[in-house]
């Protein structure tokens, strides 16, 4: 488990009584609070502009410019396969980087809200339950337990992986339906 | 390793790159041309050598520094015309720039350099130790390989003066009596400027006699009886330069300067091994006119205008040059105007520039082209510049112009506002300058990277030559408009296709010497490398007189393949069958050739030209030869464009694709086999219905405009609802995963910050309907 988690701890484990804990970012998507590493999180947005990009997968809401640099935006909730809910202004785009197979990627994706910066001690953080099983639960790395709820730990890596890709392709159907027209 | 070290280092590879290029088409180019013009390449490739070498030897690289004076030496027997050039020596000879070549590599990858391999070294000290065809030549002449003033028989003509003729033992000294004699010259150039003066003229008379007495002692060193004719007279002026009058003062020193310009060109071509002969009759009078304090005839006083050559000429020391008309040209100052006769360049050693101006009258004529080394020709004056900088500087632009696009923006928004007209003129007028500057700024930015084809074209001769000597096939390779210039970016990616077509057309394309004699060829075949820019496009030709490509074979490979089925192939014309080829795992080798291995790398051709929006188009004859054409956009970053809408989105299409934009009547559109179609004059047009294609929804009647859009002959209507108008965008890059796979080749910020997709119109057109069909399996 540990190992598994060294990927939110981070560079800030620079003392002992910094080692267990994890500095994270939490959002809400759907019903869910989930996090991620803070120091994972380049910036946050409020929502803006997002260009469609026609045939690429679903989830991929399309790409917005940062600041010169043309990035895409992923919406969590069609990546989790949640239903499209009305805006309510809470909406953020929280950027990141993840290591592609070759390089670094910036990528954004939406949220429902930004909830807070929280530290936890990685001794409250359980391996994700095995009964959600499938490959597209391997971006849960873990489940924090609260006192307020439970808190769901995301692998930005395997989230947004190449291999999720096609995996979210195939199932979710890419509209490449289109291409063959 | 120190830091000065590391800056001379890096000096050194740059520089040693560069001459290993040159060494190495010169080498190529030896083989190919008759003796006469073996001369000036045997030398130039010596002096690449020897430059590198030098370099080395300053930087201590000793496997560097011996290889290269092998490799040196068996050059100079070439050089000196003890032996001939032949398959042998050349290989040796190009094996040898290819093993320093590698040493520079090792260098710039941070190792040492390798020691050249013994058995190369073996090769060329065999060909050293050669017996030389001319027995005349010594023994003693063959090994005194570094220096540079030899004589060459070889290439008499169209050198001035004649070969320097010394006795070996003097040789080793020339370099060091030469620069001797450039000292001196340079101290006679700063005592002249004093005779002006009259305060000054007596001691200035003084330290020229002390000069001139030395140079006398120099000159001898070279027997030359013009060289020592010429200090004669400079003894003679300066013996009575101290007391004499105003007007002869002037007339003398400027002989002065005139001699001092002799010196300056025989010390260079004494490098050369050359000596100059000049006709000194007339100096020598006019110069005992002058010492005798008399004026010389009023038509000759002043005529020189001041400027040394023409004095020269004027004297008769030298021949007129080929084009006499002097222009007067009062602003230009001496240096530059001889500088550009005979070192050509400006920022030149001041050593070989004959004169400082003194003054700024000068003749702006090219008075010392029949004395100047031919071989200076006019070379560019440029500083290196690290690319990063380049792109650094090519990305701001990019952001200004996305700057200076939201400022016309807000222009037009300004102009819905009441304002008071004054002020709104004033306002359009400056960001109407703003625009132009720009554009301006933008066009010399791309200028910067632009770079001549010929970095890529000279390196194929070697190639072929290689390819030739394997295969025995006699092949001629022609470049044709190499010095057509493209982006970095776009040389970059043409290189690997370029090799791999060449690579192609030589070993298949190109039959061997008996069949091509057999079919009434000439049985030595020709590649015709061509290059030209079409518009905003540059068009690259690799155009052979081979055997051609067989529809059969190929058709009936692809087949096989299962690209296509018989039925298909019927219907698809010449070109569309041979674009087989460039499909992956289809080896040519296998279709064409016995050869193997040769047929992989056509896909990467095809691969590296879409990166860069560029098109294939192949037109070959059986028994004719192939031609393949590649047609690639100039440059990649900032294009114009034109906007169009789709549905809710707004598109970008380069406007280089763009031919026409029309609209469809009603009568116009007709539905052949499912696709829709217009006629457009005379030609039938598929459309491609843009809504459809980009998954936009939209319930009004839409595509009002058709977007006639072509590369490489194909053509396709892309029928859109709205035209935005046209711009200049930015190109970004659109490379993630994630957004892949879209008919897009980029993503552009629009002057509302907002991101539009660049239409990639390559891949439209090719899975356009119409397209699609032709090809489904």
């Amino acid at each position: 488990m540990s190992d598994q988690l060294n990927e939110f701890t981070g560079e800030s484990v620079n003392n002992q009584a910094d080692k267990d804990l994890l500095q994270l970012v939490s959002f809400v998507v759907g019903a869910e609070e989930y996090a991620i590493p803070i120091l994972a999180v380049q910036e946050i947005n409020r929502m803006m502009d997002i260009t469609r990009v026609p045939q690429s997968p679903a989830f991929v809401e399309g790409v917005i410019n940062l600041r010169g640099k043309v990035i895409p935006v992923v919406d969590l909730r069609k990546r989790f396969g949640m239903a499209i809910h009305e805006n309510t202004g809470d909406e953020r785009i929280i950027v990141v980087e993840v290591q592609g197979e070759s390089e670094a990627r910036v990528i954004g994706f939406t949220v429902d809200k930004v909830n807070r910066v929280l530290r936890i001690g990685s001794d409250i953080v359980e391996p994700a339950p095995n009964m959600a099983s499938g490959a597209d639960s391997e971006y849960v790395l873990g489940v924090g337990k609260l006192d307020e709820g439970l808190l769901i730990l995301l692998s930005l890596d395997k989230l947004f992986s190449q291999r999720e890709l096609e995996l979210a392709a195939t199932a979710a159907g890419n509209d490449t339906t289109a291409q063959a027209a | 390793m120190s830091d000065f070290d590391a800056s001379l280092m890096q000096d050194f590879l740059t520089e040693s790159t560069e001459l290993i290029e040159q060494l190495d088409a010169d080498l190529v180019k030896l083989e190919s041309i008759d003796e006469d013009g073996q001369g000036e390449l045997l030398n130039a490739s010596f002096r690449a050598l020897h430059t590198i070498k030098g370099a080395a030897s300053f930087l201590g690289l000793d496997n560097v520094i011996n290889f290269a004076h092998v490799a040196e030496d068996a050059l100079n027997r070439l050089r000196k015309g003890e032996i001939s050039v032949n398959t042998e020596v050349m290989d040796a000879l190009l094996q040898s720039a290819d093993v320093v070549r590698k040493q520079i590599d090792e260098l710039s990858s941070g190792l040492e350099a390798q020691e050249a391999p013994q058995e190369l070294v073996d090769q060329l000290h065999a060909i050293i130790k050669n017996q030389p065809a001319n027995a005349q030549a010594e023994e003693a002449v063959a090994t005194q390989a570094e220096t540079t003033g030899e004589k060459q028989e070889a290439d008499d003509q169209g050198l001035p003066g004649s070969p320097l003729q010394l006795p070996p033992q003097k040789q080793d000294l020339l370099e060091f009596m030469v620069a001797d004699m450039q000292d001196y010259a340079n101290q006679m150039e700063e005592v002249v400027g004093q005779f002006g003066n009259d305060a000054t003229c007596e001691e200035a008379a003084t330290s020229l006699a002390e000069i001139a007495d030395n140079l006398s002692k120099t000159a001898e060193f070279f027997e030359l009886d013009s060289l020592n004719g010429a200090i004669k007279l400079l003894i003679q002026i300066t013996s009575t330069i101290g007391d004499a009058p105003r007007e002869v003062v002037d007339e003398m020193a400027i002989r002065i300067r005139g001699i001092k310009w002799m010196l300056d060109e025989q010390s260079i071509w004494l490098e050369q091994g050359r000596a100059l002969d000049w006709k000194l009759e007339t100096i020598t009078e006019r110069v005992a006119t002058l010492c005798k304090h008399e004026t010389l005839a009023d038509d000759i006083t002043g005529a020189h205008e001041n400027n040394p050559v023409q004095v020269l000429l004027l004297d008769g020391v030298m021949s007129a040059p080929a084009d006499p008309a002097p222009e007067t040209c009062a602003t230009q100052n001496e240096e530059a105007t001889l500088s550009d006769a005979t070192t050509a360049s400006p920022a030149a050693e001041t050593s070989a520039t004959p004169e400082t101006a003194q003054d700024d009258d000068s003749e702006d004529k090219p008075a010392a082209n029949k004395v100047a080394p031919a071989k200076q020709v006019a070379a560019e004056q440029t500083i290196r510049v690290e690319v990063g900088r380049l792109e650094s500087l090519l990305n701001l632009v990019g952001q200004l112009v996305l700057n200076k696009n939201r400022v016309l923006a807000q222009t037009r928004m300004l102009e819905e506002l009441n304002l008071e007209q004054e002020k709104l003129e004033s306002f359009n007028a400056a960001a109407g300058e703003l625009d132009r500057l720009m554009g301006e700024l933008q066009v010399s930015v791309m200028k910067t990277r632009m770079q001549p084809l010929a970095k890529l074209f000279d390196r194929y001769p070697r190639v072929i030559r290689d390819l030739a000597r394997q295969t025995g096939k006699q092949i001629d390779l022609q470049l044709v408009g190499k010095e057509t210039e493209v982006d970095k970016t776009v040389l970059e990616n043409l290189s690997d296709p370029l090799v791999h077509i060449l690579r192609n057309s030589a070993d298949h394309g190109v039959e061997d010497p008996e069949v091509r004699k057999a079919a009434g060829k000439n049985p030595k075949g020709t590649i015709k490398l061509e290059a030209n820019h079409q518009g905003s496009h540059v068009r690259v030709a690799i155009i052979d007189d081979g055997k051609g490509l067989d529809r059969e074979v190929i058709g009936n490979k692809a087949i096989e393949k299962g690209l296509t089925t018989p039925d298909q192939l019927e219907k698809l014309d010449d070109s569309d069958v041979f674009r087989f080829i460039f499909e992956a795992g289809f080896s040519t080798a296998a279709v064409v050739s016995d050869l193997s291995g040769r047929g992989v790398g056509m896909d990467v051709v095809r691969t590296n030209i879409s990166k860069l929006n560029g098109t294939i188009n192949i037109v070959s004859t059986k028994g004719k030869g192939t031609t393949i054409e590649i047609l690639i956009p100039l440059t990649v970053a900032i294009m114009p464009a034109m906007i169009v809408g789709v549905g809710k989105h707004l598109y970008s299409i380069p406007l280089q694709s763009i031919e026409e934009i029309v609209r469809p009547e009603e009568g116009e559109v007709s539905t052949i086999q499912g696709q829709r179609v217009m006629r457009l004059r005379d030609t039938v047009l598929p459309l491609t219905d843009m809504r459809k294609r980009l998954n936009e929804t939209g319930d009004e009647e839409g595509g009002k405009f058709a977007v006639v859009v072509s590369v490489g002959g194909q053509r396709a209507g892309l029928c859109v609802d709205r035209l935005v108008g046209q711009q200049e965008i930015v190109i970004k890059p659109l490379d993630d995963s994630y957004t892949q796979g879209g008919p897009f080749s980029g993503a552009t910020i629009r002057e509302d910050g907002k991101v539009s997709l660049i239409l990639d119109v390559v891949q439209l057109i090719r899975q356009s309907p119409q397209a699609l069909e032709k090809r489904a399996a």
